[in-house]
């Protein structure tokens, strides 16, 4: 069962037809009124149908280029590259391992110096040589210079004889 | 790339020349004078690891610094200067090698010059060379480089004063940078 407003849309389009037609005539109050009102409707329809069109460009492509070109500048604008964007995301964390594995290189470097143990040095290979002495023969003429070398002890020992002796006092600091 | 590594290569850089520079060898020289008393003081702590050794090759049981000189031979031509009252031993290094430190030794009593040598200091063994007779006892010039003194004062220090590691590092870490200034 159709509504009023059914069946009155249909008959302004001209939709109803026989018996529904004559029916639906029958019930209206002021038929010129609506006859009146349908008139207009289909003015109105044809008036938007007639401006309503979209109108076709005539530069299609020219507007499609720049509108592209615009798009492009302004992601550009927005992220420096695609490129650039990869770098901005992905440089913060190459930094970070670059400077936390210079950091822990620094540690060990540190840490190995300062904590090793220090190796009892080992002896050197040489004992202290004695390439020449003098003496000064005012001290003494028949001053005499031995040179010899306790092996077993490492020490070398310049031994002069015959130098004049010096009172005690001498022995001041 | 080049001017974050290099930063980090001067640091590292830095470490390392800390780290060779604590090779430095510690050479001390002293004026001794050895006699015999009934009741002989003990030797200082450079002699202590000679006592024996002097008294077998000397005959005395006292020895007694009365002028020496502690200098860290970096470059190996340094010169320096121990002194008494009366003596003054004057040390010219001029080189050093695998064998030792080249050293040129002067003895002087007063102005004059006693004794002079040319010999190349090794380490672990010393120097020792017999000056004059002063009165009772002898003067002795003992030259010797003085690491096994070092490490024994580190490791006393480290048996007295802290068992911990990390403590240890830190104070070893703390001397090296006072050691540099």
């Amino acid at each position: 069962m159709k509504t009023f407003e059914e069946k009155w849309t249909a008959w302004v389009d001209d939709q109803l037809t026989g018996n529904e037609l004559e029916e639906f005539e029958a019930s209206l109050p002021d038929r010129a009124a609506a006859e009146a009102e349908k008139r207009a409707a289909k003015k109105l329809g044809v008036l938007l149908q007639r401006e309503l069109t979209a109108k076709s460009l005539l530069n299609a492509d020219f507007f499609s280029h720049q509108l592209r070109g615009r798009i492009e500048q302004d992601d550009r604008h927005d992220s420096p590259s695609r490129g650039g964007a990869g770098l901005s995301v992905w440089w913060p964390i190459r930094r970070l391992v670059w400077a936390g594995a210079a950091s822990l290189a620094m540690f060990i470097a540190i840490a190995v110096f300062v904590m090793r143990d220090k190796e009892p040095s080992e002896p050197s290979q040489y004992l202290t040589q004695i390439m020449g002495a003098k003496l000064d023969p005012a001290n003494g003429p028949d001053a005499t210079i031995t040179i010899f070398e306790s092996k077993e002890d490492r020490v070398t020992v310049l031994w002069t004889e015959g130098l004049k002796s010096l009172p005690s006092e001498y022995a001041a600091k | 790339m080049l001017h974050r590594v290099l930063p980090w290569s001067a640091a590292l850089a830095l470490i390392l020349g800390a780290a060779s520079a604590d090779a430095a060898h510690l050479v001390w020289s002293g004026l001794v004078i050895a006699q015999n008393n009934e009741n002989p003081k003990p030797p200082p702590a450079e002699l202590a690891s000679y006592e024996q050794t002097l008294k077998d090759l000397f005959g005395y049981n006292q020895f007694e610094v009365i002028g020496q000189s502690r200098k860290t031979l970096a470059t190996g031509q340094e010169d320096w200067l121990a002194t008494s009252k009366y003596f003054a031993l004057r040390v010219d290094a001029r080189g050093a090698d695998d064998a030792g430190y080249d050293l040129n030794l002067q003895l002087y009593q007063e102005k004059e010059l006693l004794v002079e040598t040319n010999t190349k200091l090794s380490q672990s063994s010393p120097l020792v060379i017999k000056g004059p007779q002063v009165g009772g006892g002898q003067l002795l010039l003992v030259l010797l480089i003085d690491d096994e003194q070092k490490s024994t004062e580190a490791k006393r220090y480290h048996s007295h004063h802290s068992n911990n590691k990390f403590q240890s590092a830190w104070h070893r870490f703390a001397r090296m940078f006072r050691s540099r200034k």
